[in-house]
């Protein structure tokens, strides 16, 4: 490492998430190779590299969808729990946004935001509703509260999606490509919530292939090549001045000019 | 050939009370079926391997074994075996749900198979335990798409309650049959019996293709 590289900026802040030396394998195909990143309290943490790199992967090893085969993974100072009440306990303080919405169809907008307080932290009806409506208000979709998600575009389906992972009160997002599904013209709008979200100083993991929110939005970035990181520092090393030249091949595959 | 549909008119009373058992029968199965349905549905997708098994052994059992048989085995067998001889109309409901809680256990089971995983895990995302994401985000959306399924169930329930005449209860076939018997009208008194029962079944049938359009999926 050079005496040039930038800094990273909130390494003081306490560390929310921690992996180190992450192992998971499907079968015989060992999908991430020993994985070790810092995620700091108030950073964006964006994930990029090719298709299959494992970044989705290490997402969801983060709240326990996936069971890891070896290294380890602290939240908040803790190993993640194995056992199912421990699970819930942490994913509860961890939101997750899915490249496919997974909004649920039979629940309104509202419904949807409003299904984790009541159901998971037992609020009363009336108080999680307030709640709901706040947060469908904070992603600019105050009017929608009433319609069912088969009546939303993507994008505000993606925003209501957002809403509902925030109704937690997390302290840390999980993004998993959030605008991978989406059309062009949709895409600005979730972006510009997560924008925001991450000025409020949400602590945000973002697995992404839109380089240029990235490039402004990111404190940090990894990049991921066949279940390792290759590179990661700030993103102003990262884009301006990659180290690493397989980092440069990604990123011209892309048409990323710098 | 001579007709007399007065023999008809005469046993109304016998015939409506028997209709009654009919649609009492139907109802008390499926209000027995559904629910044990679920929890065989759930024992076979989520259960440890022997529950699983064993759910799995109960389904296939009854699903591929004549109702008949039930209802004759529950009815002579069932007492021998136990030394517990229920009455006919409850022998014929216990015959009626096992049959039909093994039928709608598939459909249940297929149901919720057919929710696409993303939607367990945003749930569990959220923090939910196993038992919730069944309960608040899987079977909702999994009985809006089998409720057809369960409407035809019930029209062929409706009709095969009939197979519990052969062990005497007094549903709509055994009643029927009764007053052919005691008064030699067979013609009219089997036309009778397919009348009321063609009366009675169209328009549930009818109510079923409405659900069918009504609660096509949309997502």
């Amino acid at each position: 490492m050079t005496g040039t590289m930038p800094p990273r900026a909130m390494s003081a802040a306490p560390t929310i998430l921690r992996y180190r030396g992450v192992i998971k394998r499907f079968g015989d195909l060992q999908v991430l190779n020993g994985i070790s990143l810092d995620v700091h309290a108030g950073e964006v943490v964006c994930l990029i590299g090719p298709s299959g790199s494992g970044k989705s992967t290490l997402l969801r090893c983060t709240n326990g969808l996936e069971t890891l085969d070896g290294g380890a993974i602290e939240f908040e100072g803790t190993l993640l729990p194995r056992d199912e009440r421990g699970l819930r306990a942490m994913r509860a303080r961890m939101g997750m946004v899915f490249q496919s919405f997974e909004l649920f169809p039979h629940l309104t907008a509202i419904e949807n935001v409003a299904e984790g307080p009541r159901t998971v932290l037992g609020m009363r009806p009336a108080d999680a509703g307030r709640r709901a409506g706040a947060l469908l208000a904070k992603v600019g979709l105050a009017d929608k509260a009433a319609s069912f998600p088969a009546a939303l575009s993507g994008g505000q389906q993606q925003r209501v999606a957002i809403a509902r992972a925030l109704a937690m009160e997390p302290d840390v997002m999980l993004f998993d490509e959030p605008t991978s599904a989406l059309d062009p013209e949709t895409i600005g709008e979730v972006l510009g919530v997560m924008k925001a979200l991450a000025d409020e100083g949400m602590t945000m993991v973002v697995v992404t292939h839109e380089m240029a929110f990235a490039r402004r939005v990111a404190d940090w970035v990894a990049v991921f090549d066949a279940g390792r990181i290759i590179e990661q520092g700030p993103p102003e090393q990262i884009f301006d001045a990659p180290t690493v030249p397989r980092t440069r091949d990604f990123l011209s595959h892309l048409g990323w000019e710098g | 050939m001579t007709f007399d549909w007065s023999v008809v008119w005469q046993h109304r009373g016998i015939l409506a009370a028997a209709t009654g058992t009919t649609f009492l029968l139907t109802i008390a199965t499926m209000a027995i079926a559904v629910p044990c349905a679920v929890v065989v549905a759930a024992l076979r997708l989520y259960a440890a391997a022997p529950v699983r098994a064993a759910a799995t052994g109960y389904v296939e059992l009854f699903r591929n074994l004549p109702l008949i048989l039930v209802v004759y085995w529950a009815f002579y067998v069932v007492p021998i075996l136990t030394g517990v001889g229920l009455p006919p109309l409850a022998t014929g409901l216990a015959a009626l749900a096992l049959n039909v809680t093994a039928y709608n256990a598939e459909t249940f089971r297929a149901g919720i198979n057919s929710i696409r995983r993303g939607q367990s895990e945003a749930a569990l995302a959220l923090g939910m335990s196993r038992v919730q994401v069944l309960r608040r985000i899987v079977l909702p959306q999994a009985l809006r798409r089998i409720l057809p399924v369960l409407a035809s169930t019930w029209v062929s329930l409706f009709k095969d309650t009939s197979l519990v005449s052969v062990i005497a209860v007094g549903e709509l076939a055994y009643a029927s049959m009764q007053i052919r018997a005691q008064t030699f009208r067979v013609l009219e008194m089997l036309t009778a019996m397919a009348v009321i029962y063609w009366l009675l079944g169209y328009p549930q049938a009818k109510l079923v293709d409405w659900i069918q359009r009504r609660y096509a999926v949309t997502e």
